[in-house]
């Protein structure tokens, strides 16, 4: 009597069973456990740092059901990616699928594993946009936002597509009140730099601002409208160190305009850290320009 | 004609196919939750936590008809009640298994959501068995499905592509997490208590 919806039905809990076994239960915080996915068959777990609370006495559930310890390679807060390693071989890497793919309107899958079993929740992608910048400075690579409820356990899990591959990992953690998932190539980077360096470089200034209005006849020979006020300088840090002073107005560095915060965060990616940049800033009335040298966020 | 129009005409055909065997029970003036018909000749399922404590208890039927209720049997632990009415005839909802269901399964949930009769959600089973979030583990069987349960839907059906009850609706954890007790647990609640799951061995 239903034939499509048994189809679909029968077809989204094939899927479910697929994607299950690349997906692993991480325990690693006070709380119900979490999810991750497999990164490869020689045992990286890829999860969200957010749910991996501790750096040690971690432990991943396999798909096999059994519980191994692991390792944490590295950790990104600014992107929410967190990377494992058990002891394990033979495990079922992730199936990617290609981000082009993806469209909105797509049936998709939350899944996870915070018990023994793989647990799913259903809806569809609602947007797909270009790259964002989170509030800690990490860049996404494509905005992907869906209407599936990520129940509770189910960060550091991955989004599935009809197939049973997976679009990208899932995150409660950054943005509040909405699904958004973080895609498959931000991954593959930030993996990549946890692997090589246990970590992933920001830059650092020590200094905390707010976006503010030129004056009218600075914004017209700027070309801007809008700079930050540095509203604290940390003692000891980059920013002091440089001669940077409270009040000061930034409006560019390293010869990028920052009329917003974004701005400054991207500015300071890690390939800056060490670098020596022009800070022009507003101060007294006069423009001027000072060195600073970039730090590294601990 | 495209999937999804056969898909919208498949959905709208199981909780029409269901829909006859849901009635409302009726406690006292205003409190009201749902039903279903598990036995033609007046057997219902509902929550115990709609029956509540006594009173006059009343099950409204689809066509209208209201009839006094018993509550032959009840178990806080589960969720459950059986109430017998004097009717014969009623239109019913297959029991299927709820041991057969997996995560990713479509189910829709049925019951009257602020009055609204007979309301429809629908959505997958997230997870089945006995652990429930933030509560953990428990005695008995659950559904936990992402869909968007109200409080009138308690009592009411949660069914599968094939219109077989696989839930009774109990409550939810969120606004978009509903859970309602399996339908094997009905079973099980059935045998136990009246020793059957048919009305013939009502004490």
């Amino acid at each position: 009597m239903s034939e499509v919806l048994k189809s679909l039905s029968d077809d989204l809990a094939a899927a479910v069973a697929t994607a299950g076994h690349s997906i692993v239960r991480i325990e690693g915080r006070r709380r119900s456990p979490a999810s991750g996915i497999v990164w490869s068959a020689d045992g990286m777990i890829v999860t969200a740092h957010h749910v991996v609370e501790r750096d040690d006495n971690l432990k991943v559930g396999l798909p096999d059901g059994s519980t191994v310890s692991a390792t944490l390679v590295g950790r990104d807060p600014s992107t929410d990616i967190a990377l494992l390693r058990v002891q394990a071989s033979g495990l079922t890497p992730a199936t990617w699928i290609n981000g082009a793919d993806a469209k909105v309107g797509h049936l998709v899958m939350a899944v996870g594993r915070p018990g023994t079993q793989a647990q799913a929740t259903l809806g569809i992608i609602s947007a797909i946009d270009e790259g964002w910048r989170t509030p800690m400075g990490g860049m996404i690579d494509a905005y992907v936002q869906t209407d599936v409820v990520m129940y509770p356990g189910f960060s550091g899990g991955p989004l599935v597509g009809a197939n049973g591959a997976f679009v990208g990992m899932n995150s409660s953690a950054l943005m509040r009140g909405v699904s958004v998932t973080i895609p498959a190539a931000t991954l593959t980077r930030v993996a990549g730099t946890l692997m090589a360096h246990g970590r992933v470089k920001r830059g650092y200034l020590g200094v905390s601002a707010q976006p503010v209005r030129l004056p009218a006849a600075l914004a017209g020979s700027l070309n801007q409208e809008t700079g930050l006020l540095l509203a604290s300088v940390e003692a000891g840090s980059p920013a002091e160190q440089a001669g940077l002073m409270l009040g000061d107005t930034l409006i560019s560095l390293a010869g990028h305009p920052v009329h917003q915060m974004d701005d400054l965060m991207a500015v300071l990616s890690g390939d800056r850290v060490g670098t020596s940049v022009p800070a022009r800033i507003v101060r007294g009335g006069q423009v001027h320009e000072i060195a600073v040298t970039i730090g590294e966020r601990s | 004609m495209s999937i999804l129009q056969r898909l919208n005409d498949e959905m709208a055909n199981v909780a029409t196919v269901v829909q006859p065997g849901i009635v409302r029970v009726l406690t006292g003036q205003n409190g009201a939750g749902a039903g279903t018909v598990w036995h033609s000749d007046g057997l219902i399922i509902t929550n115990a936590h709609v029956v509540g404590h006594g009173g006059a208890l009343r099950v409204a039927l689809p066509g209208g008809r209201v009839l006094p209720a018993q509550v032959i049997a009840h178990s806080r632990e589960r969720d459950l009640a059986a109430l017998a009415i004097e009717a014969n005839g009623l239109p019913t909802i297959q029991p299927g298994n709820s041991s057969a269901l997996q995560p990713g399964d479509w189910v829709m949930a049925l019951g009257h959501p602020w009055g609204v009769m007979n309301a429809a959600t629908s959505g997958i089973v997230i997870n089945v068995g006995r652990d429930l979030p933030d509560m953990g583990s428990t005695a008995h069987n659950w559904v936990i499905a992402s869909l968007h349960m109200r409080p009138g839907h308690s009592g009411g059906p949660l069914v599968n592509v094939n219109g077989q009850l696989v839930g009774v609706n109990t409550m939810i954890t969120g606004p978009d997490v509903g859970i309602a007790v399996a339908v094997d647990e009905v079973k099980d609640f059935l045998k136990r208590t009246i020793g059957s799951t048919t009305p013939a061995n009502m004490v």
